[in-house]
């Protein structure tokens, strides 16, 4: 992994609303449930992600679905800006 | 009666099944925009086959089953006699249909796929290419929009072509050893008459907790074989996390190469109202603005103009003055007439309450509640309200069966079952039992208490979410368990179809009406024999110390809690028809202390059903002396307050 690459990683939750991001990973302090539930919802590595406003909670838009995550577990979520 | 053969509708959560399920039998089952309106099995013949059951299962957002509903989707496919499925799926989002349809696959059962909605993908600058995917999957993929009827005689003849599903992927080396190895297993120690023991292999894998449960069935003790070369399997990084990413991945693929986008000029309108239903400051003029709405149709429309017509109007006017010249008249045993037009007659007490003073008030509330959960402003109410749920240990989510409760809290405990955790749902079946008032209860609340003041409504308002937060949060310092995070979908904004919002009204009002009026009667008809035989004015003093002393109450109220042991509202109903005898605390302090009380027959059997006996009656065990605790401690701070007079 470049530094680059390291600085350009996030948490979903810094992202301000209309930045348009990769998601590259959920680590490991969102349980095992919960992270296949959010795979479930589309938010798996890889995928694109639009995110639309960060209160009350993060909602973030993938494909047509949108998703509401509460911030201790977008604190987790790390992406790539796009 | 089970037929021998079945087809289920399988699906996600929110795509449509349950009306689909509607135009395929004719059968009406609730049907609403949020997941998880289906939490039960529903099964009915099909229109086009009387010898086939359709089944109507629960919503999947993940299989491996991780939730009491999406186990009950697994059960159907491993218990019924089932000779095909039909996947319902939302055209808008097939990466999450095909996820499931791999699971399906695997399986090895005969489907077709609806991709429903397809109205609403187009309308988004979504095109699936039906054709492709069908030659894809080999199996028959009909575009439908369910509600609209479009597309559901192609569905049916399609069902004769239905047929096992290709394989969307091969799992990776490890994988696909360990789960050979394990099929092999199955298929020795315990094949299934219709799933593959390859399709089990994966659930199983995945720690589906009904898929392990019939293996341990079907096993015996041999299951110990299972068990350690699961416990293999996983050592080996074969777990249920990389299979279904495996899944999810060909899923993703198969979906980008059959799915075209269009970009979009501008947002839809339903998507920008989705938006500003959850925005940071115009979320709460909005929410108010709801609140106020409902307040004028069910509260003021409904508890005030509608119960005037219905009470005074055509009961107090025109049916009793009949109904009692006509038991005078014609019963000649005055005891007889007494129990049919008396104080506590069956007909002027039974009746009247059930149909003049509750009808109107339940009937404009369901149909205020089926416009907005047809809306999708219900589940966006769970984003809201996640901060204040983060106190009592809940997350926003809860709010969805808290809000039903407010219908009916006996639906609204079968409800819980989309929560995640058992903690979860046993905090918030409490809390329902404990402090969400009914529809019923809630029309004689607004109607009572509206009636003397919109401070009076206030206080009421108040001391009950009072309640609701301190014992929330007392239950969730007491039970022990993690509080799960708030992860949810948000479905789309929709004009609610009338129709539908009919529809579901009837069907409410009948189930209410059924549950009610034997009760009303039969309250009635205690009352009667109390009064009878001398015991009521026993109670009414026996009862005078706690009622009169402790909540300053007159000593008559007595019987109004003992109605409120049969329902709540009946209780409620009680006290509203003594309101010309309440000095506003009095009328405070008297629903405060009866939307505490037991909750209703119905709902406590229901509470049974999903807790079990021992949380039941502890349950009861805390409700009771709490609320006359908190109706005692608000009579003497209002009196402190406002004075002994007021």
């Amino acid at each position: 992994m470049s530094p680059t690459d390291h600085i350009a990683r996030v948490p979903l939750s810094f992202l301000l609303p209309g930045v348009q991001a990769r998601v590259e990973d959920i680590d490991e302090a969102v349980s095992p449930t919960q992270r296949e539930q959010l795979v479930a919802y589309g938010l798996a590595p890889n995928r694109p992600l639009v995110v639309l406003q960060q209160r009350p909670m993060t909602i973030v838009m993938i494909d047509e679905v949108e998703l509401a995550l509460e911030c201790s577990v977008a604190r987790h979520v790390w992406v790539k800006r796009r | 009666m089970q037929s021998a053969s079945a087809i289920a509708l399988v699906g996600n959560p929110n795509v449509g099944k349950s009306v689909l399920f509607h135009r395929l039998t004719g059968a009406y089952v609730n049907v609403s925009n949020y997941p998880g309106t289906t939490v039960e099995v529903a099964r009915a013949p099909a229109r086009f086959d009387a010898a086939v059951d359709l089944v109507d299962t629960p919503g999947v957002l993940t299989l491996p089953a991780r939730s009491d509903d999406e186990r009950a989707t697994m059960r159907a496919l491993l218990y019924e006699p089932l000779q095909a499925v039909i996947q319902v799926g939302d055209a808008k989002n097939l990466r999450r249909t095909l996820t499931l349809t791999a699971l399906l696959a695997e399986l090895g059962i005969p489907a077709v796929l609806a991709l429903n909605m397809h109205d609403e993908a187009s309308a988004r600058g979504v095109t699936v290419d039906a054709q492709a995917l069908s030659e894809a999957l080999a199996i028959p993929v009909v575009p439908t929009v369910a509600t609209g009827g479009e597309g559901i005689a192609q569905l049916t003849r399609s069902l004769a072509d239905a047929r096992t599903l290709q394989p969307l992927l091969h799992y990776d080396g490890t994988a696909e050893s360990a789960l050979a190895e394990m099929a092999a297993r199955i298929a020795d120690l315990a094949p299934h008459p219709l799933l593959t023991a390859r399709g089990l292999a994966i659930l199983y894998l995945g720690q589906d907790s009904e898929v392990e449960a019939w293996l341990k069935e079907a096993t015996g003790d041999a299951y110990t074989e299972l068990a350690s070369a699961r416990d293999s399997a996983h050592a080996q990084g074969v777990t249920p996390a990389a299979l279904a990413h495996e899944r999810g991945e060909a899923a993703g693929t198969l979906a980008t190469r059959v799915t075209k986008r269009t970009a979009q000029a501008s947002p839809l309108l339903a998507h920008r109202v989705g938006q500003w239903i959850i925005h940071r400051v115009w979320a709460w003029p909005i929410l108010l603005g709801v609140l106020f709405a409902v307040y004028e149709f069910v509260g003021v429309f409904g508890a005030g103009t509608l119960v005037a017509l219905m009470e005074n109007d055509l009961f107090g006017n025109v049916l009793n003055p009949v109904v009692t010249q006509f038991a005078h008249k014609y019963i000649s045993v005055p005891w007889l007439a007494d129990l049919l037009v008396g104080q506590y007659g069956l007909w002027t007490m039974g009746m009247t309450y059930a149909l003049a003073l509750i009808l109107p008030i339940v009937t404009t509330f369901f149909i205020a509640f089926g416009l907005l959960e047809d809306s999708g402003y219900f589940a966006r109410l769970s984003v809201l309200a996640n901060r204040l749920f983060k106190l009592i240990g809940l997350n926003g989510r809860a709010v969805l069966p808290m809000v039903l409760g407010l219908g009916c809290v006996t639906m609204a405990t079968l409800t819980t079952r989309i929560l995640h955790s058992p903690r979860e749902r046993l905090i918030t079946i409490f809390l329902m039992a404990l402090a969400i008032p009914c529809s019923a209860q809630l029309g004689v609340v607004l109607g009572l208490l509206g009636g003397i003041s919109f401070s009076a409504l206030l206080v009421w308002v108040v001391s009950m979410v009072a309640v609701l937060m301190l014992a929330g949060f007392l239950a969730a310092k007491l039970i022990p368990g993690r509080r799960i995070p708030l992860v949810t979908e948000m479905p789309p904004i929709r004009l609610p179809l009338m129709g539908n919002v009919a529809k579901k009204t009837v069907g409410r009002l009948k189930w209410y009406l059924i549950e009610v009026i034997p009760l009303f009667l039969l309250g009635t008809l205690i009352m009667f024999l109390l009064d009878r035989f001398g015991a009521l004015p026993a109670i009414i003093r026996a009862g005078e110390p706690l009622v009169s002393g402790w909540l300053g109450l007159p000593p008559e109220a007595s019987a109004a809690f003992v109605m409120g042991f049969l329902r709540r509202d009946f209780g409620a109903t009680g006290l509203f028809a003594m309101s010309h005898q309440l000095s506003p605390i009095q009328a405070v302090v008297g629903m405060v202390t009866i939307t505490l009380f037991v909750p209703c027959i119905a709902s406590v059997m229901m509470i049974i059903k999903e807790q079990g006996m021992k949380v039941t009656a502890a349950m009861l065990a805390l409700i009771i002396p709490f609320a006359f605790l908190i109706g005692g401690i608000l009579n003497h701070l209002l009196r402190a307050v406002w004075g002994a007079g007021a």
